[in-house]
């Protein structure tokens, strides 16, 4: 059995709404094991956050999943099959290891993808030209590759990826060497393909970027997923709701919270699981105490990444 | 959806490769510097012939003395020339600048050398007094032989025609012999063009990290077949670019580039050995192709591609170090070996093909041969490609990538 810390899922998934399925995968490279048991599945529509320290697998485990590499065991579905590019799934996929065809004309690169995913030339250049005039690189569309800047690069290959509407949006680290203006197009790129009815599998470092976009996450250790499930039920998991009042009185013992801290006038109360924070005051009010400030607050992902990973983070490479 | 892939795939490759500059260089270079050359035979050819004319046709002051007795006392008479008695006072004449040249013409003209005296006019123009020295010869023979008929034979100006015959049909000949060979020359063009290209075709996808948004993209089947068809597209575009300017030699400068005087009405096209010989070019170059796009996908960079592109010239090379024994002895050990040897087999089977050495049931056997093995290699680099150019700047472990032992890396 997979052993993680599952939140359980708060609507049951038919397999239907899965568009992927991996289950008990596990990655060896020669002697060095890099995935020893893992099993999640992302639902349609949703955007998923796939998180882990540098070298953890998280790279090895998108790769076994678009057949790229052979897995060493277990079940990895694309839309219930193991992929294929054949297949006709509508994939757009952007990799860690950045690159296209360096010594070609923008538009060119762009048209080629896009009759690789099944558009006809005028449809793929007439895409091509409205993505570039998006982010503002019409006047570079006949101009080589190589001649533009990385972040000019990334745009281009951030359109390539999202040509032809893909159904399952899987982006590996996709700010890395963004400056904050262009990461903020591409986040609002993103969301477009969201709101449009892709799924996207995201794999960041950036906390905030997960926060603010995933609904359920995976968090990837040692080979193992170490936590999986809503960012609401991880945070609960990893230290759930705080709840800080100023008040006046004796706040009582009860099973709806535990006290963490307890000052003169102040308290920070740490509410049990399924506690709700409007139940607890409900109740210090009902116990005779004077609350004159109630405030609510939750440990932030990076708290939690910081918490799982420790100094992992700082392990060099990327599996 | 594959077939509009693999159409894709090759607009592609091909545009790209017609695109750029370096690809036109190195395209144009060869019929460039053939139609310089040619332009040079022919322009030298015109000038030498002008010398001659030109020195047949300068006039000037000469003396002669003729111990063979075959010089046309008559023609000398005509032409302007003195005889003196001894060779000394010819060469004293010449000295002192009273005559312009003195031929000595010795009495064995077979074994002994016609001695010429002349004043020097430069390097280039004291040809003239050879040419005249063997026009007077020449033209004396002629009077002596009285028939023009008689001195053209004489001169070798013969033409012969031969005609063979093998179980009672006639041999097609040399005429039968190029058509069947011209396979062969493409054959050997192409793969020293192209091959350097084969072996890197894959190489660029690696070199930029294209690998994993093509492999998601496009199956790999599909893309390698793409890359070799494409391969097979711009060899002929080359072929027709150098055939060209031969083509043009041989229409409008024949004569003066000596170009064998092969009318194309000679030339037998015998539809078995042409067939067989395109099929056998088409195999090997599917072969050899499959065979370099693998090799490029389990190296990192081309520099490190480039050491084993000499290994695959001298496999095609080889059968031509025992080219002679193959054709006169095609039953022999080494000509089996070379001949069903898939590597070698291409250029050994093209050249039995051209010299009727090759029977029927033999070539569709080697055809067959090497499309089989041309299609076990592509799945081969198909499934290195697939699992090997991830790799990217490091090598492929082979076995890992055939699926014969554990994961790469």
């Amino acid at each position: 059995m997979c052993k993680y810390r599952e939140v359980p899922l708060d609507v049951a998934s038919s397999e239907e709404d899965l568009v992927v399925h991996i289950e008990h995968f596990a990655m060896s490279f020669a002697a060095r094991t890099v995935i020893e048991d893992l099993s999640f599945d992302i639902r349609r529509g949703e955007t998923f956050g796939f998180l882990g320290s540098n070298g953890s697998g998280k790279t090895t485990t998108i790769r076994a999943l678009l057949g790229i590499y052979r897995a060493t065991s277990g079940t990895l579905l694309v839309e219930g099959k193991p992929f294929d590019p054949a297949s006709g799934i509508r994939l757009g996929y952007l990799p860690e290891e950045r690159g296209l065809y360096k010594k070609e004309p923008v538009i060119d690169v762009m048209v080629y993808f896009g009759r690789l995913k099944g558009l006809n030339h005028d449809d793929a250049k007439k895409w091509s030209m409205a993505f570039l005039e998006r982010v503002e690189l019409e006047a570079q569309a006949q101009i080589r590759l190589d001649k533009l800047s990385s972040g000019q690069q990334q745009k281009v290959q951030l359109g390539v990826t999202i040509m032809n509407n893909p159904t399952l949006l899987i982006l590996d680290e996709p700010t890395k060497g963004f400056d904050p203006i262009n990461r903020r197009l591409l986040m609002d790129i993103i969301e477009d393909q969201r709101r449009a009815g892709a799924t996207v599998m995201m794999v960041t470092h950036q906390m905030d970027e997960v926060e603010r976009l995933c609904d359920r996450v995976v968090l990837l250790k040692d080979g193992r997923a170490e936590a999986y499930g809503t960012i609401s039920a991880i945070q609960d998991l990893y230290g759930g709701t705080t709840i800080k009042i100023r008040y006046s009185g004796d706040i009582p013992d009860s099973d709806l919270y535990t006290i963490a801290i307890r000052e003169r006038n102040h308290a920070e109360l740490k509410a049990a699981s399924g506690a709700s924070d409007a139940q607890v005051l409900k109740y210090l009010v009902d116990a005779g105490v004077a609350v004159s400030e109630f405030s609510t607050g939750r440990p932030s992902l990076d708290e939690i990444f910081l918490k799982v990973y420790g100094n992992e983070s700082n392990k060099a490479g990327s599996a | 959806m594959r077939r509009h892939n693999l159409r894709t795939v090759i607009a592609f490759e091909v545009r790209r490769t017609l695109n750029k500059r370096r690809f036109w260089l190195a395209t144009l270079i060869v019929p460039v510097v053939m139609i310089a050359v040619f332009g040079l035979i022919q322009a030298s050819s015109q000038s030498t012939q002008n010398s001659l004319a030109a020195q047949k046709k300068v006039t000037f002051s000469f003396a002669y003395s003729d111990a063979s007795g075959y010089v046309s006392a008559p023609l000398i008479a005509k032409l302007g020339g003195v005889n003196v008695t001894s060779p000394a006072k010819g060469i004293a004449l010449v000295r002192s600048g009273r005559i312009d040249a003195y031929f000595e013409f010795p009495k064995d003209l077979l074994t002994q050398t016609v001695q010429v005296f002349a004043k020097d006019v430069g390097v280039f123009n004291n040809g003239r007094y050879s040419t005249i020295a063997t026009d007077i010869l020449q033209s004396s023979a002629d009077q002596a032989i009285h028939s023009p008929t008689l001195a053209t034979l004489a001169r070798g100006s013969i033409k012969v025609s031969v005609t063979t015959y093998s179980g009672g049909s006639p041999t097609p000949g040399i005429g039968g012999l190029i058509p069947p060979l011209i396979f062969l020359i493409i054959f050997y063009v192409i793969i020293l063009l192209l091959g350097n290209q084969m072996l890197s075709s894959t190489l660029e996808e690696k070199e930029n990290r294209v690998t994993e948004m093509i492999l998601t993209t496009v199956d790999s089947t599909t893309l390698i077949l793409g890359k070799v068809l494409s391969l097979f597209t711009i060899g002929l575009v080359q072929i027709l670019i150098f055939l060209a300017p031969l083509g043009v030699g041989y229409a409008f400068m024949r004569t003066s580039l000596n170009l064998p005087n092969l009318h194309l009405s000679t030339l037998v096209f015998n539809p078995v050995r042409i067939t067989i010989g395109a099929l056998l070019l088409l195999a090997g170059f599917s072969l050899f192709s499959v065979t370099l796009v693998a090799i490029g996908a389990i190296v990192p960079t081309a520099k490190e591609a480039g050491s084993f592109f000499g290994g695959m010239m001298a496999l095609i090379f080889v059968p031509f170090y025992a080219v002679s024994l193959i054709l006169s002895h095609p039953n022999s050990l080494i000509s089996h070996v070379f001949t069903f040897f898939p590597y070698s087999a291409p250029v050994t089977g093209m050249l039995r093909n051209a010299f009727g050495s090759l029977s029927v049931a033999a070539s569709i056997t080697v055809i067959i041969e090497l499309f089989i093995f041309a299609a076990i290699v592509l799945r081969i680099a198909v499934q290195l490609f697939r699992y090997g150019s991830i790799e990217y700047s490091r090598k492929v472990n082979v076995k890992a990538a055939l699926g014969l032992s554990r994961s790469p890396r």
